[in-house]
This record gives C-alpha cells, structure tokens and sequence, in this order.
C-alpha cells in the first residue's frame, strides 16, 4: 500500500506542479518530492521482508490486485518490494529532491512543467523497481522515457532535438525486442502459467517448464528470448557497443537531467537483467558467461578510454558511467553472493557517485557557462566548496576506500574473481583484466582535475566566477555524506541485498543444473 | 580494568578528531588548527607508548573493533592487531608526526601561508590514516588506509595548488602508486579467493594457512592450475606491487622526486613514517607469508638492492637540496626491502626505524634550511650556513652521518645489519636464490659508496665554504619550533641505534640486543623466531646463514662491517675531497656522457610520461575516433537507412487524386488476379 502511497503522491504532485506557478514551481516540487523521500525512508526502517520477491520471498508494501483477463492470462495490478528493489526505490527518491533542488538555477524557463515532468518521471521509476507483474512493469518501464524525452528535447542543449530523438528511438526499439523476448518465454511456458505475473514465470522456469513449442526445443527458446532481452536492457544500461546514445543524451541533457539519468535510468537497465535475464534464465547466462563477462570487461576499459579522451567534463563522467556499468556486468555474471550483492550495491553507490559528479560539473558550468577542460583552470581558488566537493566525487568515483564506490567495487572484484561460471579460472582473469579500470578511471579524473581546478585561475568565458548558491552547494554535500555513510557502513543496503540474492544461487545450485546441460548440447560449439 | 588496548582505537581516532576540528574549526582557533593536530598526535603518541609498554609486559591484541560486512562465513572486520611490530611503528608515526606538527608552526604559520586549516587537518588526515594502516588486523583494512593514505599525500603534495607544479606532481604521484595498487587489490581479492580470510594474525590467518598447506597439512584452492607455491608466490608478487608503488620502488620511484614540490613538513611524514614507510611495512607485517617463498624473497632482495644502488647514483649529480633527500629516501627504502628480502625481518625493521628518524630530521633540516634561504633550495646559492644556524648545522649533521653510515651513528649499525644478513644469506644459501642475494648484496655495497657521497656533497655545500648567494649571507633566523624538532631528532639520529647493538653484541654478550629480542618474542607466529625458522625451513624459504671463508661467525659479522665501513667512509672522503674549501666547483661534467643520463634519472621519467601521455592517450583518442565513426556510425547508419526508405516510400503519398486512383485500380486489379490464380477461376 506504501508503493501506492508514493506513487499517487508523485502523480498528484506532477499535475498540482503543473498548473502552479512558475516562480513556486521549483520550492513546490521539492516540498512536494519530501513526501516520497520520507515515505521511501519510512519503508527502509520497518523492512523487514526477506527472500527474494521473484521466487515467493516475502516481500513489503505493495499490492495484487486482479486487473482483467486476456486470452487466458491473468493480469494483476501487482506491486511489491524486497532487498534487491527497496534500495533502488530509496536511491530514487532520495536524488530525485537534490536534482529538484540542482534545478533551481539552471532551469529558468516553463519551470512548472519541467517540475512536473521530474515528478512524472519519479512515479514511474517508483513504479519500475516495485512492479511485480510484467504488464504493470512494461507499463512503467515505457512510461519513464517519456518525460525523459521532453526534458532533453525541450530543456537540453543546442543539438537536444537530435539527442532525444535518438535516446527515445533507441530504447524504444530495444524495449520491443525485449518485449518480443520475454513474451517468447512466457508462451513457451505453456500451460504452466496463467499469468505474467514475474514470479510465476520464475518459479514456471525454475521448475522445469520450459517446454518445446513447434518443435523448437525449450532450451533454445531460453537462449533466444534471453539474447532478445538482454539487448533490450543492454541498451539501457549500456553495454558496450550499444552505448552511443548515452555520451549525447548526458551532453544536450539540462544538468538536473543528467543526474536522473545516470543516477537512475541507467540502473533501469542493470536491475532489469537482474530480475529477467540473471534470475529467470540462470543456465543461460552461465552458458553464455564468457561473453557476458567480456562485454562488462569491454565496457569498463572501452568506457574508461573513451573517458580518457574527452575535453568536456559531462562527456568525462557519462563515459566512466559507462565503465561503471561494465563492473556491475561483471558480478552478476559470476553468480556469487558478492558478485550479485556487489552489482546490486554498486547500482545504489554508482546512482549516488554519477549523481554527485554530474551535480559538480552543473554547478562548474551555470557559473562558467563551459564544460571544456582548456577553458578553465584554477576554479579551487574561486569555488572552494563546489571544487571540495567535486574532489570527494572523484575520489570516490575512483573507488577510494570508505567512500561507497570502493564497497561495490570490491564486493564485485571478490565475488567475481572467485566465480566459477568460467572454467580455469576464466573470471579471475577477465576480472584482473577489467580491474585496470580503476588506473585509468583515476588518470582521466586526474589530469581533468589538474586542469580546471588548479593552477592559477583562468576562465575564457567572460563570466564572473564565484562560489554558487548554498542550494547549488547544499546538494553536493548532503550526496558526499551518503556517499560516506554507504562506503563506512554498507550493510544500511548490502544485507537486504544479500539476503535477497541468496534464492537467485539456491536456485542455481539445486535446478539450474538440468538446463545447463541440454542447453550446452543444443550450442554445440559455440564454447 | 581498562587497559592500553581498550584505549588504542584513540590512537588513529585522536589525529581523525584534529582532521575535522582542524578543518571546520581551524579559522577561528589561534594556530589556525595547529594546536589540535599537536594536542592530538601528542594523545596518540602517549597512547602509544602505553601501548608498547603492555606489548613489552608480554601481552598483544587482535580483535575486531568493527564489522564491515556481517554476512558470510566470513564477516570482514577491521580489527586491531597490536604486537611488537605495530606498537613500534605506532610510536615512530606518532613521534614524527608531533614533530613534524610543531616543525609545521614554523615553516607554515611563521612563514604566512593561507589555507592553514586545511593543510593541518589534511596532516590529521594523513596521521590518523597511517596509524589505523599500522593498527590494521588484515589485509583487506589495510589495503583501505593504504589507499587513504595515498589520497592525503595527493592532497597535501598540492597543498599550493595555485601553482602548476604541485597539482601535478600530486597527480603523479597517486597515479603511479595507484597503478601499483591495482596489482595489490587484486592480491586482495586473490588472497580472499585462495583462503577466504585476510587475517593476519591466528590460527585462521593466510600466512599460516599457507604454511599448512605448503607442509602438506592444509588445503587451499589454488587458481590457474598452479601448484600451491607458484600460486602464493604469484600472490605475493601481486601484493608487492602496492609495496612497491607505495615505497618508490624502481619502476614505481618517479613519484617520490616529483612530491618534492609539497611542503617540506609534508616530505618529512611521507618519507619518514607515512607513504613510503607503509609500503615496506606491509611486506614486513606479512612476512610469515613472504618468508615461505623465496621466489618472492629473492625479487624484493633484487629490486630492493637495485633500487638502493639506482637512485643512489642520480643523488650524487642534484643541485636542490631536497632533491638529493629525495632519492636517498628512494634509495634508503631500497636497502630496507634488500633486508626483507634477504632473510633480515630484524634488520629491515630496524632500518626502517632508524630511517625513520634519520630522514625525519634531515628533511626538517632541510625545512629550516630553506627557511632561512627564503624558500631558495638551490645547494649552489648556500653554503657558510653552519655559523649562522649552529643547530640546525649539527643536527643535520647528525641525521648526515647516521644516513651515510659513520659508526656510531644510527644508520650505521642498521645498514650494517642490513649488507650482513644478505651477505650471509647469500653465501650460506644454494642454487639461484644465494646468487641473487649476493648480487643484491653487491649493489646494496655499492650504493654506499655512492650514500655517502651524495650525504657529504649534500653537506658540504650547504653548511660550509663561503656563502654563495645574499640570502646565504643574511639568512632567516628560525625560531624554537623548528629548532626544538630539530634537536630533538637530532639527539635520537645518533643514539637510536643502540636499539640493536649486533657487533657489539658479538663481542660483549651483556650488551642487549634490544630490538631483536623485541621482535623475536612477539605472539605466536608473527615474531622474528617464527620467520627465522621459515626462512631456513627447507620446505619453504630455503636459506641458509654462511660465512666469509676463514673468518667464522664472528670474523664475517665484523668484515662486513668493516667493509661497509671503510666504502662509506670512501664515498664520504671523496666528496669531501672534490666539495671542500671556500669556494666548491662543480664537478660533475667529469662525468662526460653520464652526466647528462643521470641528470635526466636515466630517462625514467620519459618513458613513464609516453606510457601515460604517447601511448594510452593515443589509444583513447583512436578509441574515441573509433567510437564516433564506427560505433555510433551504425547506429546513425541504421537511422539513416529508414529515414531513407521512408523518405522513399513517401514519394508515393503524391497528393495527387489521380495518381492515388491509378494505385488504387492497380490493386484491385492485383487482388483480383491473385484472387483467381488461388481460387482456380482459369
């Protein structure tokens, strides 16, 4: 019921925001944007669900309700959280009042629909973590990209029209193929489920369901509509090379924007093939292992050289956003409980990390008016709090210790360093190979650093540059201090998660073995 | 009752509490924050010694303090580990960091430099870092506060980050340590990986799950099909990466010279008890795992003997005078790993602490000395200083003597310790482990020569002949806060050996070897004993103590010294020789084509430079072209060619009444004839 709670409060509040004023929008979406934050917090501290919701894990605070029936399936309007969903919905509604708050003095034109649009986009992402039934889901998941579109293509930069078509298309093509995937798997199930609902499909699959159907064997079905989804939510994420949307929505994208969307677009993606790909069809993807775990290695070193060779701060971050990513790739595919604990946690610290450093740079660019590397230098001297912060963002961008992004980043390394979905050590390997990313993530953040931050002050704009306004500043550092506290103390998410990913493993070890085998039989040599 | 280890929390926890006092508070306080960063480490430092004290009564502590993540067979906790090793190393760090606190009042608040606040809570920073990296019960705690560590000497080596060098030598510095830390995570994780613990300490730690499972007692999973040695030893080597990025080891020395440009106080805590001294602790405090495979021994007795004899060279050809400290301290780091590797645990810690305060003073002489010469640190614009600043003068003499190796100075009686286990251990040991340490042996002998060259050049231009520049006539006057450190450590650069008095002890039994009984005793399986059975065990390092032809135990113990002795005073003498007089000249185009590789650090740098800049830059820049063209070339190819076809397709949508009735007729004329051909009508 609390779901719904916080998602009628977000949807009234979009329309109330809407029709307001646009000189209150601003302070009226954040007081309104509270109600959620408070109500997220207000879940966290009485959960006390466990299991995981995909396989009869109790989970907390939602609702089932029949919907309508359709050509015999069963739809229900069918919502709940447990520990691998509650910390993305805490991790959504705490950025959504910072970027609310970040917005004030970048967005100074149709300021109540703007507003309107971030609430929008909050309900649906509440709605995406918390949905149950694939029906609702989709309709949440489809449901996000639309303010997400305005607000690039009305708000954004100069080429925002070119960025948002091409962001829209691009994850609207890839959720039809995952679409066409995932309903695959559901018809091959056969009589076995009367429902979309997702944990009747998991626990169909788990049970051996997945049948032939006109004369297409079970096992290659899984194989088809696992590769078919795993592009659909590979493009969201991304996964190198379907990344290109990403650098051009993040540059044409209004800061506030950009921290929404590598705070918690992006996690859409990772927790998607989370709950579909790696908790429904786990033979598949240990199948598939050694190129899932390539493409996550690409991705962390490919998004880091791409880093590498940026001039502008917001393409620096959106590409290590990439190599991020590429980690959380890494420990879901090693099936272990750091490994799936880890990417989950490194969801919830890269959302809090991104978040902060696209805050900085917005902040750099409303007082510079430029992003270029060589157009700036010295700013330390002129905007010592922002700069403060934004060395805390890298540093933990770099994965310094005691800062959130370290605690994902091991989890991850030792759980995937010890997987054995790879023969002779294969993960040990892919992941010692992925892990020079933390050279060059800590090389394109340095030198970037070292030139528009020290040295003696330098700016070519002709703008005076002074340190922002304390509600630029303010949500720097309320995100430097999460960053802290989840990097001092991350069991506050990491045991929820643990104890949620644990029925993914049980389910791999006791019936995940029969599919493995007559799957390796259909791929032949494809290992 | 409450005793020292209830309390030892409060030793890194005290200069944490000055990090944040300092940094939010210091603007208002009248030391600007020095006060509570003095207050704090001088806690720390009693503390400390309360610490050691209980250690020396015969009891130690491992316990977890903290859990970081509860879940797991394994919880990992951050747990103290306090023996005689940690509660030594606790009381150099915080010995030096009071001094360098106070030394900090004169170089920095005297001198009017802003940014007070944050440079003295950056200083809490890097002290509390460094002591819980001491206190740290495991690998992986450790790891963390090394990296800590790394992150405020970034900082504090930019304090002056107005500047352009220091924000880039900052850079350099975390970024070369950081490449070596890549190799120490994955250690971590491999360590984790192999015996699912990263303890230190127990009967549950990894060096004594090791042990087992080398004596055929224990089993362990070993990755890549390697055996259990060749496994550890790739584990070990990984470890010592961070070692070596941490502790300036060659290839991984380029930082040190460069943070250089951080302030002076600063050079002193990373060079004497913080950044660098964390690197070789580490192999140190791991040393029951290290001493089971001498492959890995054999490597830091090679790099670190290498590295001894390498930066020794580019020390004697430097013109500022903290550029020679620099590479001594590179150099001096060298022969500590040279001991480690070489079967010394004693000797090496020994060097590590005698360095510690040896090196401490010399770069706070240094400090004084460029206060005095208004921040000129050019040897060739001194000189005569030693009448104006007596004791800044015999202080870093002192600290001189103990680095070059004079009897009965400090650094004597521990590099002798040093060349004299290796020289042992090479003789005494077969096969190829006794060559490598008697070639590491030969270049540790050699880089005294060298040493005790560039320690007396150093001097000698500095203090003595005729001023060379105004500002050496008419120096700065420093005051108590910089004399007081200096004093302080200079008193202890000339005692402090007398710790570990070994030929003296050869000869008059009743003079203790204080230090080596020390780390002998310590609990079970983390003392000196342990390691030294390891060492010689056959199964695990292998070596084997020998001696000079002839000379028997005691003869060989004294021909080393006496050989190292007699190089140091050669090297010493030499430079005396070329540097003295009133008016010294340079020498160093005597060294024709050489002259200009050791200006240049062999090149070291340049190469280093185009790995980052020619190389990877080009590879991200060819990656980013790749990227725009041909990644994203698809993507907009594939737009392309539907925007095409619709732009194609749209040519029918005419407009034209006519044309649209043509189309429809066509088609029903199509159906019609379709209709018929299946339907059968002809």
């Amino acid at each position: 019921m609390l779901v719904e709670l916080l998602l009628a409060a977000c949807l009234v509040g979009a329309v109330v925001t809407f029709v307001a004023p646009d000189r209150v929008a601003g302070k009226l979406a954040l007081g309104i944007s509270l109600l959620p934050l408070v109500g997220a917090l207000y879940m966290y501290a009485t959960f006390d669900g466990s299991g995981n919701a995909l396989f009869g894990g109790a989970t907390m605070f939602g609702e089932n309700v029949a919907w309508l029936d359709l050509a015999g399936y069963q739809l229900s309007y069918h919502t709940g959280l447990d520990g691998l969903s509650l910390p993305l919905v805490v991790l959504s509604t705490v950025l959504i009042p910072l970027a609310i708050l970040s917005a004030w003095t970048p967005i100074q034109s149709r300021q109540s629909q703007f507003y309107g649009l971030v609430l929008l986009m909050e309900a649906s992402l509440i709605g995406v973590f918390s949905a149950l039934d694939f029906f609702v889901w989709f309709v949440f998941w489809e449901a996000v990209l639309i303010p997400m579109y305005f607000l690039i293509g009305v708000w954004g930069g100069p080429r925002r029209k070119y960025a948002a078509i091409k962001f829209f298309v691009y994850t609207n093509v890839a959720s039809l193929v995952m679409f066409i995937g995932f309903m695959t798997l559901v018809f091959a199930l056969g009589d076995s489920v009367s429902s979309f609902g997702l944990p009747a499909v998991t626990q169909a699959i788990a049970a051996g369901n997945l049948g032939n159907v006109a004369g297409v064997a079970g096992s290659t079905i899984a194989l088809v509509s696992f590769v078919l989804m795993f592009f659909g939510f590979a493009v969201k994420v991304p996964i190198v090379p379907l990344h290109t949307w990403l650098p051009d929505a993040h540059v044409e994208a209004p800061t506030p924007v950009s921290v929404l969307l590598a705070g918690v677009l992006l996690k859409m993606g990772t927790y998607a093939l989370l709950r579909f790909n790696f908790t429904m069809l786990p033979g598949v993807a240990q199948d598939l292992a050694v190129f899932i775990a390539l493409l996550g290695a690409a991705s962390v070193i490919y998004g880091a050289l791409l880093a590498l060779a940026q001039q502008d701060l917001k393409r620096i971050v959106a590409y290590s956003s990439v190599s991020s990513m590429g980690y959380v790739i890494l420990g879901l595919v090693a099936y272990t409980q750091y490994g799936l604990g880890g990417a989950t946690f490194q969801m919830v610290a890269h959302g809090l990390i991104s978040g902060l450093m696209f805050m900085c740079v917005g902040v750099v660019y409303n007082t510079t008016h430029t992003r270029m590397v060589g157009d700036m230098s010295g700013l330390a001297s002129r905007m010592p709090y922002t700069v403060g912060a934004l060395i805390a963002g890298a540093f933990a961008y770099m994965g310094l210790p005691l800062m959130a992004g370290f605690a994902g980043e091991f989890f991850i390394f030792r759980g995937s360093f010890a997987s054995t979905v790879l023969p002779n050590n294969g993960m040990a390997l892919i992941t010692g190979v992925a892990m020079f990313g933390i050279v060059i993530v800590a090389g394109y953040l340095l030198f970037a650093m070292q030139r528009t931050l020290f040295g003696e002050f330098f700016s070519a704009t002709e703008y005076d540059v002074r340190e922002a306004a304390v509600h630029d500043v303010a949500p720097l550092f309320v995100l430097v201090l999460l960053i802290i506290a989840l990097g001092t103390a991350p069991g506050i998410f990491f045991e929820m998660i643990w104890n949620a990913s644990q029925p993914i493993l049980d389910n791999v070890q006791s019936g995940g073995e029969a599919a493995v085998e007559s799957l390796a039989t259909v791929l032949g040599g494809v290992r | 009752m409450a005793g020292a280890f209830d309390f030892a929390p409060a030793i890194a926890l005290l200069p944490f509490g000055s990090f944040l006092v300092a940094l939010f508070l210091g603007q208002y306080m009248p030391k600007r924050g020095a006060l509570a960063g003095i207050i704090a480490t001088v806690g720390s430092l009693l503390l400390s010694a309360w610490v050691a004290l209980t250690v020396a009564g015969g009891e130690t502590y491992n316990e977890p303090v903290y859990t970081f993540v509860a879940m797991g067979e394994n919880p990992i906790q951050f747990g103290l580990l306090l023996d005689q090793l940690s509660a030594l190393m606790l009381v150099i760090v915080s010995l030096i960091a009071v001094l360098v606190h106070v030394f900090s009042l004169g170089y920095m608040n005297d001198e009017g430099e802003t940014g007070l606040p944050r440079y003295y809570g950056e200083l809490g920073l890097f002290t509390a870092s460094m002591l819980a990296f001491v206190m740290s019960s495991n690998l992986l705690m450790a790891f963390m506060f090394f990296e800590l560590v790394g992150l405020c000497s970034y900082l504090l080596i930019g304090f002056w980050f107005r500047r352009d060098g220091p924000p880039s030598a900052a850079k350099k510095a975390f970024l070369v340590t950081r490449f070596g830390d890549y190799f120490f995570l994955i250690g971590v994780v491999a360590v984790f990986a192999t015996f699912g613990t990263a303890q230190f300490a127990g009967e549950e730690s990894f060096p004594h799950l090791a042990e087992l499972a080398l004596s055929g007692e224990g089993q362990v999973t070993t990755m890549f099909g390697l055996g259990a040695e060749a496994w550890f030893t790739v584990v070990g080597l990984l470890i010592l990466g961070g070692v070596m990025g941490k502790s300036a080891q060659f290839p991984f020395h380029t930082w040190l010279p460069d943070a250089m440009e951080g302030p002076t106080p600063v050079s002193a805590l990373i060079h004497a008890a913080t950044m660098v001294a964390a690197g070789v602790y580490l192999v140190a405090r791991i040393y029951g795992f290290y001493a089971l495979l001498p492959t890995a021994l054999a490597v830091i007795a090679l790099v670190g003997g290498f590295t001894a004899l390498f930066a020794a060279t580019m020390g004697v050809v430097k013109r500022e005078i903290k550029q020679v400290l620099a590479y001594s301290t590179i150099s001096q780091y060298g022969y500590i790993m040279l001991a480690l590797g070489g079967g010394g645990y004693v000797a090496g810690v020994f060097h590590l602490t005698t360095h510690a305060v040896f090196k401490a003073l010399l770069f706070l002489g240094a400090g004084s000395v460029i206060i005095a010469m208004h921040h000129n640190e050019n040897m060739w614009d001194m000189g005569g200083l030693k009448d104006k600043m007596p004791v800044t003068y015999y202080a870093f003499l002192s600290g001189s003597l103990a680095l070059a190796g004079i009897v009965p100075f400090s650094g004597f009686w521990s590099k002798d310790e040093v060349l004299y286990e290796t020289l042992v251990h090479g003789i005494g040991t077969d096969g190829g482990l006794g060559v490598v340490l008697l070639l590491a042996y030969a270049m540790g002998l050699i880089a005294v020569f060298f040493t005790g060259f560039y320690t007396f050049r150093m001097v000698l231009l500095t203090f003595h002949g005729k001023p060379r520049s105004d500002t050496a006539r008419n120096p700065h006057g420093v005051h108590w806060n910089v004399k007081g450190p200096l004093a302080v450590l200079g008193v202890l650069a000339a005692t402090v050996g007398a710790i570990n008095l070994v030929p003296v002890h050869a000869l008059v039994g009743s003079v203790p070897e204080f230090l080596h009984d020390w780390l002998y005793y310590g609990p079970e399986m983390l003392n000196g004993h342990h390691y030294h059975e390891l060492i010689t065990a056959g199964e695990f390092g292998g070596m084997s103590a020998g001696e000079l032809p002839g000379l028997g135990e005691t003869g060989t113990l004294f021909a080393s010294a006496g050989i190292s002795l007699t190089v140091a005073l050669a090297g010493s003498a030499l430079a005396i020789a070329l540097y003295r007089g009133d008016s010294p000249v340079e020498h160093t185009d005597r060294l024709g084509s050489a002259k200009t590789v050791l200006f240049n650090n062999y090149y070291q740098d340049e190469y280093q430079v185009w790995l980052a800049q020619g190389l990877t830059m080009n590879v991200a820049r060819a990656a980013d072209k790749f990227d725009q063209g041909v990644v994203d070339g698809v993507v907009n190819g594939v737009s392309s060619v539907s925007l095409f076809g619709g732009s194609r397709v749209r040519r029918i949508q005419t407009g034209i009444v006519s044309n649209y009735a043509t189309l429809l007729t066509l088609g029903l004329v199509a159906l019609l004839v379709g209709i018929g051909l299946m339907g059968g009508w002809f």
